[in-house]
């Protein structure tokens, strides 16, 4: 199971944490057993809103996240 | 729809980069001087990243900065900073003028208007019954591949009907496609230009530029600058406000991060939604059919623009009975005479709605969600935080689904069956070109008797350019939204004076 953390703070969310959101949200309807996703509160990474959005995949951080970033990293996990 | 509605690109990103830059200004009361440096900020790359230059990336930020403050786009062809542009804008009256929606011209890509292409995907087939069927011989077969002469092409479509390979596409211009009631032009250099006499200001076409050539102006700057003079501010916020801002900040986090932000007071402008419900049905039940043949809804002012621009012979039957917006102003300023009210929601026309000679008394303000975010971030707001203190509950369930497609003429009919017994024919019009259409049926005496609502953003305000989300997830939430509501019916609202009910 790979455990996705997605900030839906204020930074993260004017810079595109939503979409990366509903692109995972698609994602796991193909692997419903094998991602799971949270929506957590602002990360305190974001005194820079370049860094936005951060993600947290497993234990890795991204920052400046993009959905393709985002979802190869999941995918490394499922295969 | 345009195809680019709800998913973030970096037009987007550049967009909001800018309104926090110029929210951030404005609540640090900066110089004129920090404006000429927004667009090294924002572009802050060696190179190029998206342009033929990284000075002409600099000059669009430049110009969506001037916008940004209100202003005219135009770079004069002399040479002038920048900021002295905005100071003597600032000294003067300050004030966002007509026209509202304009194409950044150095930043079109003057892409080619609505034409038939054909691909590599051609196979140069023995049959090409491409060219056997054009009625008008614009299909040649050439030396590897089936030619469209642009000259001769009518744009019939045939073509590409016919071929089993899909190699041929039809090719719109996207700022033009999205525009239902024809408004965009072509300049004599073949860049797009918005015929002001047709534009209604819905501002889909700013979505739909995939350069981004195109934009609205905002009033961030002289909202953030009255809250810093200590003034009176006062907040209306549209139905389609809940989960904007992301899905762990609820309506009551949104409040209270307003009231942060220095907003004295928030309310729905579904209360208002309720009110103009109210309104419309008792219209209705009076005038139509003795007086008047139709009644079309009011609270959707690019469908107002419509009736205005293009089919003026309608606008007598489209209710006057202001909006919802001018409503929820009104029942602030009662109790408050010097305050300042902000219209908060999705649309980009209320800009234009709150500058008329009837609005600007009662509205002083006008911001997209959009705008609110970015505003939320430069004041150093996060939403995700804030304590929640009051509930909101200042409206009915119908009032609040608004601003879903169908919640306008849905909640004037049960306001009309209810206590009016009559239950009318019900015309949605969805989406800029609907509407038209729409509007030209009831010109020719069809939609005699009708309730016609008109919704110029498909899918009705949740669609709006100003939103941050899809329009799908916008509306699933005004909905839940909606059921919360302690009131089913408008007339059931605590809030309203018994006389409105
Ligand atoms: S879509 Fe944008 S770049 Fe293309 S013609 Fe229209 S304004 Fe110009
Ligand atoms: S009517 Fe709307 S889509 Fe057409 S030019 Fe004006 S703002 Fe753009
Ligand atoms: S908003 Fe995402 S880290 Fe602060």
């Amino acid at each position: 199971m790979v455990k996705v953390k997605i900030c839906a703070g204020s930074h993260c969310s004017l810079v595109g944490a939503l979409n990366i959101l509903e692109t995972l949200e698609e994602l796991q309807k193909e692997y419903p057993d094998q991602i799971q996703i949270e929506r957590v509160e602002c990360l305190d990474k974001c005194e820079d809103i370049k860094k936005a959005p951060v993600v947290k995949v497993d234990d890795e951080l991204i920052t400046s996240a993009q959905n393709q970033i985002v979802i190869s990293k999941v995918m490394e996990r499922i295969k | 729809m345009s195809k680019l509605k709800g998913i973030y690109t970096d037009i987007v990103k550049i967009r909001r980069m800018v309104f926090a830059e110029l929210a951030g200004l404005a609540l640090k009361d900066a110089k004129c001087e920090e404006f000429d440096k927004i667009p090294y900020r924002i572009i802050d790359t060696e190179e190029a990243t998206y342009r033929s230059s990284i000075f002409k990336e600099r000059a669009i930020v430049a110009a969506r900065v001037r916008m940004g403050l209100g202003m005219d786009y135009e770079i004069n062809q002399e040479h002038k900073l920048l900021s002295e542009g905005i100071r003597d804008f600032l000294n003067n009256d300050n004030q966002l003028k007509e026209p509202l929606v304009n194409v950044i011209r150095f930043a079109c890509e003057k892409c080619p208007t609505n034409a038939h292409f054909v691909t590599n995907n051609c196979r140069k087939c023995l049959a090409h019954p491409c060219s056997i069927v054009c009625p008008v011989d614009a299909v040649s077969i050439e030396e590897h591949a089936a030619v469209i002469d642009q000259e001769k092409c009518i744009n019939c479509g045939k073509c590409k009907e016919a071929c089993p390979y899909e190699a041929i596409v039809n090719y719109e211009r996207p700022c033009a496609a999205a525009c239902g009631v024809g408004a965009i032009e072509s300049d004599d250099y073949n860049r797009a230009r918005i015929n002001q006499n047709k534009c209604v200001s819905c501002g889909q076409c700013i979505i739909a530029c995939p350069f981004g050539a195109i934009a609205d102006k905002s009033m961030i700057y002289q909202l953030l600058k009255s809250i810093n003079r200590g003034e009176d501010v006062r907040a209306i916020i549209a139905p389609s406000f809940v989960g904007q801002f992301g899905p762990l900040v609820s309506a009551e986090k949104i409040v209270a991060a307003l009231k942060k932000l220095g907003m004295k007071e928030v309310r729905e402008v579904s209360l208002g939604a309720d009110f103009a419900s109210l309104h419309e049905a008792e219209l209705f039940a009076e005038d139509v059919p003795e007086e008047q043949p139709y009644l079309g809804t009011s609270c959707c002012p690019s469908w107002t623009y419509i009736a205005d621009k293009h089919v003026p012979e309608v606008r007598e039957n489209i209710s006057e009975s202001s909006s919802p917006m001018i409503f929820a102003a009104q029942s602030v300023k009662e109790n408050n005479q010097d305050s300042k009210v902000v219209f908060i929601g999705p649309c980009v026309s209320k800009k234009l709605e709150a500058l008329s000679k009837k609005v600007k008394d009662e509205v002083d303000f006008v911001i997209t969600f959009e705008e609110l975010a970015a505003i939320f971030v430069a004041a150093d707001i996060e939403l995700t935080k804030v304590d929640a203190e009051e509930e909101i509950n200042d409206a009915s369930y119908y009032g609040r689904a608004y601003a879903n497609a169908g919640g306008v003429a849905e909640a004037i009919r049960q306001n009309l069956k209810e206590k009016y017994e009559i239950d009318p024919p019900i015309t949605k019009a969805d989406g800029l070109a609907d509407c038209k259409k729409t509007l030209m049926k009831a010109k020719a005496g069809v939609l005699e008797g009708h309730l016609i609502e008109g919704m110029a953003c498909e899918g009705g305000c949740v669609g709006g350019p100003g939103t941050l989300l899809a329009t799908n997830r916008g509306a699933k939430n005004v909905s839940k939204f909606a059921d919360q509501s302690p009131y089913k019916f408008a007339f059931e609202n605590d809030k309203l004076n018994e006389t409105d009910k």
